[in-house]
């Protein structure tokens, strides 16, 4: 399993585009950063094709405020979370 | 990346050229077989054909790629233009002690080169 | 340590994302895959989404006289850099024809792209 990262927010920048082409089937994708605007109900269209293998982390919704509006079907991490997934994952990918 | 901070001047007889601090070329464009051999004289080298035929070597690496090569291209390159035989570290160690891309490009008048240690 | 190859899969894999002249993205990319290579690591490269221009032929200098990135490109195959990839979808977004590249890399799209990914130790995105 790899783990990918994605910090940008989608209304900003196309580059989650490059991430979905690059996920394989078992890969899982950790928003970050502004990429937690990824994680609104608004968003979920872009992510249809990875039920059960999108993360938001805990911390950046936080500071956003949106840690109520993250979407259902989103597993939300801390940053412990992540690190625990970092080393079950073969290695981590990041897209910014 | 030649450094453009001159250290020192190359004595030439009439004329001298800027050194950085590591002994490459301020302005590549100074670069004469004359500046080569005074360069070389400074580390105890006399070329002889051998070492000419590296440097025009290494000249044309740089006309091409823009860089100067690191050991593993160096030896690549040798060995495309002078034969397998020449295309080893330790022939071109023999030539250019210690660090063949570094005193290489030094004397052939190239910046240093970046991809090596 | 310089490990021996023991199959087909690469060391690093570098994702160059970027176009020349816009960023510094490709030049420090491909600076990463020359290091790698020059200390023997077995390096694969592939040209994403915007980063197909930097295969687009005829470039030049930047109109400041920066340096062009097609001479590096050029070198790759001194450093052993020989596994270059493009992204299909890259090219066909930006109407690229894949025979015009220079250099030349095979055309890769869909699952093969993470496939790539998947038989490199470590990948890298620029």
């Amino acid at each position: 399993m790899i783990l990918h990262t994605l910090n940008r927010s989608p209304l900003e920048s196309t580059v989650y585009r490059q991430a979905l082409r690059a996920l394989a089937e078992d890969d899982k994708l950790l928003l970050i950063e502004d990429g937690v605007l990824g994680a609104l109900p608004a968003q979920q269209a872009l992510w249809s094709s990875l039920p059960g293998r999108l993360l938001a982390l805990a911390e950046d919704l936080e500071a956003r405020g949106l840690s109520e509006h993250c979407a259902t079907g989103i597993e939300v991490i801390d940053v412990d979370g992540f690190v625990r997934l970092t080393e079950e994952a073969d290695k981590v990918v990041s897209w910014y | 990346m030649a450094s453009t901070e001159t250290a020192r001047t190359l004595d030439l007889g009439q004329a001298s050229v800027p050194l950085d601090p590591e002994g490459y070329l301020v302005n590549l464009d100074d670069w004469s077989p004359a500046v080569a051999e005074a360069l070389a004289a400074e580390e105890g080298i006399t070329l002889g054909d051998e070492h000419w035929q590296v440097i025009d070597v290494l000249r044309d690496f740089y006309a091409r790629f823009e860089q100067a090569p690191a050991m593993r291209p160096l030896v690549k390159a040798v060995g495309q233009a002078l034969g397998k035989d020449k295309g080893s570290s330790l022939y071109l160690m023999k030539l250019f002690p210690g660090s063949p891309p570094k005193l290489g490009a030094r004397l052939a008048g190239l910046p240093k080169p970046t991809n090596c240690l | 340590m310089i490990e021996e190859p023991n199959d087909d899969s690469g060391d690093l894999l570098v994702i160059l994302r970027h176009g020349p002249h816009g960023t510094s993205y490709l030049k420090e990319g491909l600076d990463t895959a020359l290091v790698a290579a020059a200390f023997g690591r077995r390096v694969s490269l592939l040209f994403l989404a915007s980063g197909v221009a930097a295969l687009v032929p005829g470039q030049g200098a930047g109109p400041l006289g920066q340096k062009g990135t097609q001479p590096t490109l050029a070198m790759l195959e001194m450093y052993d850099i020989d596994r270059l990839f493009v992204d299909g979808a890259g090219l066909a977004e930006l109407g690229v024809a894949p025979e015009t590249l220079t250099p030349d890399a095979t055309v890769i799209e869909g699952d093969a792209i993470a496939a790539l990914m998947a038989e490199h130790a470590l990948v890298l995105t620029f």
